[in-house]
């Protein structure tokens, strides 16, 4: 077959459109994901049992269920469930949040309870309320370490946007599979969309990598 | 009125008691050398002082609050009961000053200049004013120590606690540890210090405490237990330490 360069071209401002959703979901999604993470993750280290269990309950629905099903629920079942109307791209950005968490929560509660039990003696026996020696003592080392497991979590979440295709919100792979529809040509097509992919999980490799760098390594 | 008393203190990890009704009374200006054999609860003992370990029956009471009357009190007994770590456990992300500056500045709330001007002064007191700007990674772990020691006298406490301070230290740099410990005795500190170091003990303390089995099995005068050593458990602890 010959690869047609003009499909190309003609996708790239309704990809770039795209692009600029998923990024936008993405970011929105995990903002609210770490928030909510390091909450349930916190929760989950140092929650006593039913603080411990209510962290416990959420991380185990959200992980134990598919992203698809997820977003379908709050986009078709929350509305009917609660009157709650919600536009797409909301819905979207809460799935992301709401996931991401989940996981979040999981290698914020890894990271918090890796770091060796004498620093939180050494903080507490100086005479320091426990809140702040999860956030000078603790919290600065299990930020570092944080860092890989979160970063994959990032690039899994930006590709789990291209999921929201089930209710129409017109991110990347939507605007993909729309030209596709329009002028067949797969191979150009859906090359553009992965490289276009790959360039959002490289640029977010890269800043990671950046963030790692420049702070000392424990 | 003692700054540390036990009250038929009783500790257990499970169903392993681990103090067994424990009365002691500590002084002012003592200086308080526990030994005895691992698991004996010398450790334990020093760990519920400052509340690092909860007591399960009886009552001890330091600075006058009692460990039982809730987490602000628990708070106060902490800054009047400084600790010294094994592990050192200095904290990783900051530099010697910043260690050692950390807890005037939240727990006593001086300001960010003061801490470190504190901190400047302690650091050359003990030997390290040219480490000032290293992180503890970088040091030794003799330095590393008596960072520590720095850090626990920082918050000004009445009284310090050492877990086994030389325990995790190559031979060579056991001595600069106890040389700042023991200017700190020589100034009048308060300290109760759990450690194998005979000669320190002899040397040093006021006081020592031989405990076995979660009880004080003797206590007296360093001169007494060591010169005389006629509990045959002691001799016997005695020749594996020496």
């Amino acid at each position: 077959m010959d690869f047609q360069w003009s499909a190309v071209v003609d996708a790239l401002p309704a990809l770039f459109r795209g692009a600029q959703l998923t990024v936008f979901i993405t970011v929105a999604g995990l903002v609210g994901g770490v928030i909510i993470g390091t909450v349930a993750g916190l929760m989950r280290a140092y929650g006593n049992a039913i603080v411990n269990g209510i962290a416990y309950f959420y991380i185990e629905l959200i992980r134990g269920t598919p992203i698809v099903v997820q977003v379908m629920f709050i986009y078709f079942a929350l509305p009917t469930l609660a009157d709650i109307r919600i536009d797409p791209l909301s819905a979207a950005i809460i799935a992301i949040t709401v996931n991401a968490g989940a996981y979040i929560a999981e290698i914020v509660r890894g990271a918090f309870i890796s770091v060796h039990k004498g620093l939180k003696e050494a903080g507490l026996a100086l005479g320091l309320p426990m809140w702040k020696v999860l956030v000078y003592v603790i919290g600065p080392v299990a930020f570092r370490r944080l860092i890989p497991p979160l970063g994959n979590q990032f690039i899994v979440s930006l590709k789990d946007t291209s999921l929201f295709i089930v209710i129409g919100v017109g991110e990347l792979t939507r605007q993909g599979q729309e030209i596709m529809a329009a002028n067949f040509r797969a191979v150009e097509v859906w090359s553009a969309v992965a490289i276009f992919y790959l360039i959002l999980t490289g640029t977010l490799t890269l800043i990671l990598r950046i963030i790692e760098k420049r702070m000392r390594i424990l | 009125m003692s700054i540390v008393e036990f009250a038929n203190v009783t500790k257990r990890f499970g169903s392993l008691v681990v103090l067994d009704q424990i009365d002691l009374n500590i002084e002012s200006g003592e200086v308080v050398v526990v030994i005895g054999p691992s698991g004996s609860g010398k450790s334990t003992l020093l760990r519920c002082i400052n509340v690092l370990e909860e007591i399960d029956g009886g009552d001890l009471v330091v600075d006058g609050i009692s460990v039982r009357s809730g987490s602000k009190n628990v708070r106060l007994i902490r800054q009047e009961a400084g600790m010294v770590f094994q592990q050192f456990n200095l904290f990783p992300q900051m530099t010697a000053l910043d260690n050692v500056a950390f807890g005037p500045q939240h727990v006593r709330g001086l300001s960010r200049t003061e801490a470190r001007d504190a901190a400047r002064d302690l650091l050359a007191k003990v030997g390290l004013a040219e480490r000032t700007h290293h992180y503890p990674s970088e040091l030794s772990g003799g330095q590393q120590q008596r960072v520590a020691i720095a850090r626990a006298l920082a918050v000004k406490p009445k009284l310090v606690l050492f877990d086994e301070p030389t325990s995790a230290l190559d031979p060579e740099l056991r001595h600069e540890v106890l040389r700042v410990m023991q200017v700190l005795a020589e100034e009048g500190m308060t300290m109760i210090v759990v450690t194998h170091e005979m000669s320190f003990a002899r040397r040093v303390g006021s006081r020592l405490i031989f405990m076995e089995d979660g009880k004080i099995a003797m206590d007296g005068t360093p001169a007494e237990l060591l010169d005389r050593a006629e509990n045959p458990r002691l001799r016997e602890f005695l020749q594996h330490v020496q």
